[in-house]
């Protein structure tokens, strides 16, 4: 690209002098020629290059956040629901239950509009950042160019590859077709990833730039490529999408359930809502560890820019942070135990206790979460506490508390997860007694150990609480979950079900705790968008370019979320038109199916339409069987 | 009234809009369209709440030939070339450093000589690391050092040698750069007239 630049000016050169060439030959039949092109090149010399430009009103900046943070929602939506998807159909698969495969084929048909409308805003985008932006678009452009090209051809096969995927599910649906058919879905989500990690690329770089050495055009691109950041907020966003694929598919459960108008359709959105939060918070807890390999790598690459995020002007937003990850976190929780009381019938006494302990045990740990560093003290108020730390609620100010109830709390989570799972069964093999225990040490263990580690954290220095300390709490929880999800699937191969779970008996709230769920993954895509972005204060290119604009400061977090909530409303309008667009044939024909031959009982027509797959209504054994 | 001021009404409004809506409106999908309202506008008054800081810029400053009198002058700015437009700080660093990728500069002025540092700037490739270690063609190490004089970095000889007087002072060495050594700025131009840009521009086409 560096050899190229002055090859292209080369040949614009020779194509201004083709045309000056011409405009001279005109100009021996009239001056005015001559003097239009004399007047041009004197407008050219005068002017120097455009560094920015500015739009009234609404400003740059602010249209350009605006279009980035639903391009960026938007792709995440469009990344995380193949994903979502592709899990189904195989669960589908694989059980034979079809209603996963129908849920699978209605978010899917979801992507084709979704794809389009995330093309546009990228569009826009670009537009606008070239627009705004020229100087800083240039150097980006003198950088990356060779992985446009290859964006450009994923998108190519990946637009190919959906349509195949959509429109060859029934053509698809047995045998030998079906594995291809999810061939298909494996090929999408692969090059779905690839098309994620190359804008990726850009983005990180800007914030962790390397320094570029001589060599090809494909040489520097791939050296600015793999810079510091860029495989953490890989496999951070990977997770993240997965996560708001699940939460969004729950939202829209919630919704649909919520104005549900007959006993079928309560009890299909009552199981999608089901399916949503699962694949949710089984995205969700992993998130807090990528989120921690990122803010380590971060660390590692620049300690001002961590000290920037963590403890300088953006301290704060992680207050916030904290507060929407608890909530989340409440959310998913809430569902589950609202699962546990009303899909299953008369096991509400028996899991009250435990349910309460959790509760108590979360809000403790969120309490914690949200306590901040330093206080904003009046000097005498500050000599009163001798400092800016609260002397007795300073101490859960630092990060080595935040981490403990962090883990804590996905802890927690997990075992609702497991006693939802295990809810209404009955261990039959003979080895559950010393597996129950094996799993109860498994835990109680694991549980003192993050707390010792993090009790701990305060008595050594920074960096071994770092590198040795909050690395082992992850990675015991991490043991944990690997140990005691196996173990509790093996016992309920062979558990009777004593309880079978209803569907559709939710109560309103649970629709509610959903769409709660999803709006606080999206405004955390929103405020952590805006942290990792102000992470590079008044930098293009964090330590290479700099921001000259009158844009160049960082607005404050008040300002900042009143835009974070503008634009999540936003999106949420966007996909709430994405679905309506998406399901408007579905309704009509569920009009016309029930005037027509559909029997009473069929569950309303889903997206696509199949009569494969929009068969006869599932009995009442299998409205009732478990999952 | 301040802006904090008036995004906190506009969040009110939106949470007691969707309040009305939730109260009085019984279609499904609009009370779900207040309860985010809700829930968007507390977030908005939770943010506003805490301490409102921005970040803001420090000035930019432009290196003036004609104020630069002394080689600590020099040095001066070579120390903020150092840390911004030369990009040194992105691989190196000043003592032991855990995150830095290439070697530590403290004391180099001291361990090399101004000639040998600007030609590791401008020529990283003119001395290379050669392993003998094994039989036959010694194997190259190319040195990972950008050229700092070419694009992206591009440091203009004035800047180089006021990164040198940075590094020589650091090092507690005698700054053997001097302010004369600078290139002065060449005179501007004078603006072509329409007349003369015209001619120019049919030279440039033939």
């Amino acid at each position: 690209m560096m050899h190229q630049g002055p090859m292209i000016t080369n040949q614009g050169r020779e194509l201004v002098g083709r045309a000056a060439f011409l405009t001279g030959c005109v100009a021996l039949l009239g001056l005015v020629g001559a003097a239009d092109m004399a007047l041009a090149q004197e407008s050219v010399a005068a002017q120097a290059p455009t560094a920015y430009r500015d739009l009234p009103i609404i400003g740059s900046r602010n249209l350009v956040w605006i279009i980035a943070q639903l391009h960026l929602l938007l792709a995440g939506f469009v990344l995380g629901v193949p994903i979502f998807a592709w899990l189904c159909e195989i669960v589908g698969w694989k059980s034979g239950d079809k209603r996963y495969d129908k849920l699978a084929k209605e978010f899917t048909k979801l992507l084709t509009s979704s794809y389009a409308t995330t093309a546009l805003f990228g569009g826009i985008l670009l537009f606008l950042l070239i627009g705004f932006y020229p100087k800083l678009m240039a150097y980006l452009t003198d950088i990356f160019f060779p992985s446009f090209l290859v964006y450009c051809a994923l998108f190519l096969v990946e637009t190919a590859t959906l349509y195949l995927y959509w429109y060859g599910w029934d053509a698809m649906s047995e045998g030998n077709g079906k594995k291809f058919h999810i061939f298909l879905g494996l090929l999408l989500n692969v090059f779905a990833f690839f098309i994620m990690i190359v804008p990726n690329s850009w983005a990180t770089f800007q914030a962790s730039p390397v320094v570029l050495a001589e060599g090809t055009d494909f040489e520097r691109a791939w050296a600015a490529t793999w810079n510091p950041t860029w495989w953490p907020v890989n496999i951070h966003r990977l997770i993240a999408n997965v996560v708001l694929g699940g939460y969004i598919c729950g939202a829209y459960a919630g919704i649909r359930y919520l104005s549900a108008k007959s006993q079928e359709e309560r009890y299909h959105y009552d199981w999608m809502g089901y399916v949503g939060n699962f694949i949710g918070v089984f995205g969700l807890l992993p998130l807090p560890f990528a989120g921690y390999w990122l803010m380590r790598e971060i660390y590692q690459y620049n300690q001002q820019m961590g000290i920037t995020l963590m403890g300088g002007f953006l301290s704060w937003l992680f207050i916030l942070q904290a507060m929407l990850i608890g909530v989340l976190f409440l959310g998913s929780n809430y569902y589950f135990w609202l699962g546990i009381t009303h899909r299953i019938p008369g096991s509400e006494a028996q899991y009250r206790k435990p349910i309460m302990a959790m509760l108590i045990i979360l809000l403790l740990c969120l309490a914690v979460w949200m306590t901040p560093h330093s206080l904003v003290a009046s000097l005498a108020e500050a000599q009163q506490m001798g400092g800016t730390h609260h002397p007795l609620l300073g101490v859960f100010g630092v990060m080595s508390a935040k981490m403990t109830v962090s883990n804590l709390m996905v802890l927690v989570t997990f075992m609702s997860f497991i006693m939802y799972w295990r809810a209404g069964k009955q261990d039959t093999a003979g080895w559950a007694k010393v597996a129950k225990a094996v799993m109860g040490a498994v835990l109680a263990l694991a549980g003192i150990a993050v707390i010792i580690l993090g009790v701990w954290g305060y008595f050594v220095p920074a960096i071994i609480r770092i590198n040795y300390f909050s690395t082992s709490q992850v990675g015991i929880v991490i043991f944990v979950m690997l140990t005691i999800t196996p173990l509790t699937a093996l016992l309920l191969k062979s558990a009777k079900t004593t309880t079978e779970m209803v569907w559709g008996k939710m109560p309103p709230r649970a629709g509610y705790a959903l769409v709660l769920n999803a709006i606080m993954v999206i405004l955390l895509m929103t405020l952590m968008g805006y942290a990792r972005s102000s992470s590079r204060v008044h930098w293009h290119v964090y330590g290479v370019m700099r921001d000259s604009s009158q844009y160049a400061f960082s607005p404050a977090l008040g300002y900042a979320a009143a835009l974070m909530a503008l634009n999540t409303f936003l999106f949420c309008m966007l996909v709430a038109f994405i679905f309506w667009v998406a399901t408007m044939g579905d309704k009509a024909k569920a009009a016309a199916g029930a005037k027509g031959s559909v029997e009473p009982g069929t569950i309303p027509a889903m997206a696509g339409g199949s009569q494969a797959l929009d068969g006869p209504a599932p009995d009442t054994a299998q409205q009732n069987r478990p999952v | 009234m301040s802006e904090v001021v008036k995004l906190q009404l506009i969040g009110l409004c939106v949470v007691g809009f969707g309040t009305i809506i939730l109260l009085f409106i019984k279609s499904q999908f609009l009370r779900v369209i207040g309860f985010v309202s809700i829930v968007l506008g507390l977030f908005a008054l939770v943010a506003l709440a805490v301490p409102q800081m921005a970040s803001l810029p420090p000035a930019e400053e432009s290196i003036n030939i004609a104020d630069i009198k002394t080689p600590t002058d020099m040095a001066t700015i070579g120390q903020k070339i150092f840390f911004s437009k030369g990009q040194c700080a992105l691989c190196h660093s000043i003592g032991p450093s855990e995150s830095a990728r290439c070697p530590d500069l403290k004391g180099i002025g001291a361990k090399l000589s101004r000639e040998f540092l600007y030609e590791s700037l401008t020529e990283p490739q003119a001395y290379l690391y050669l392993d003998f270690r094994h039989e036959g063609i010694p194997k190259e190490y190319p040195a990972r050092m950008p050229y700092i004089n070419k694009n992206p970095i591009g440091l203009s000889k004035n800047e180089i040698l006021s990164v040198i007087a940075f590094l020589q002072q650091m090092s507690g060495e005698p700054i053997s750069v001097n302010p004369s050594e600078l290139d002065l700025p060449r005179a501007t131009p004078a603006p072509v007239k329409a007349a003369d840009a015209g001619s120019l521009a049919i030279a440039q086409a033939r």
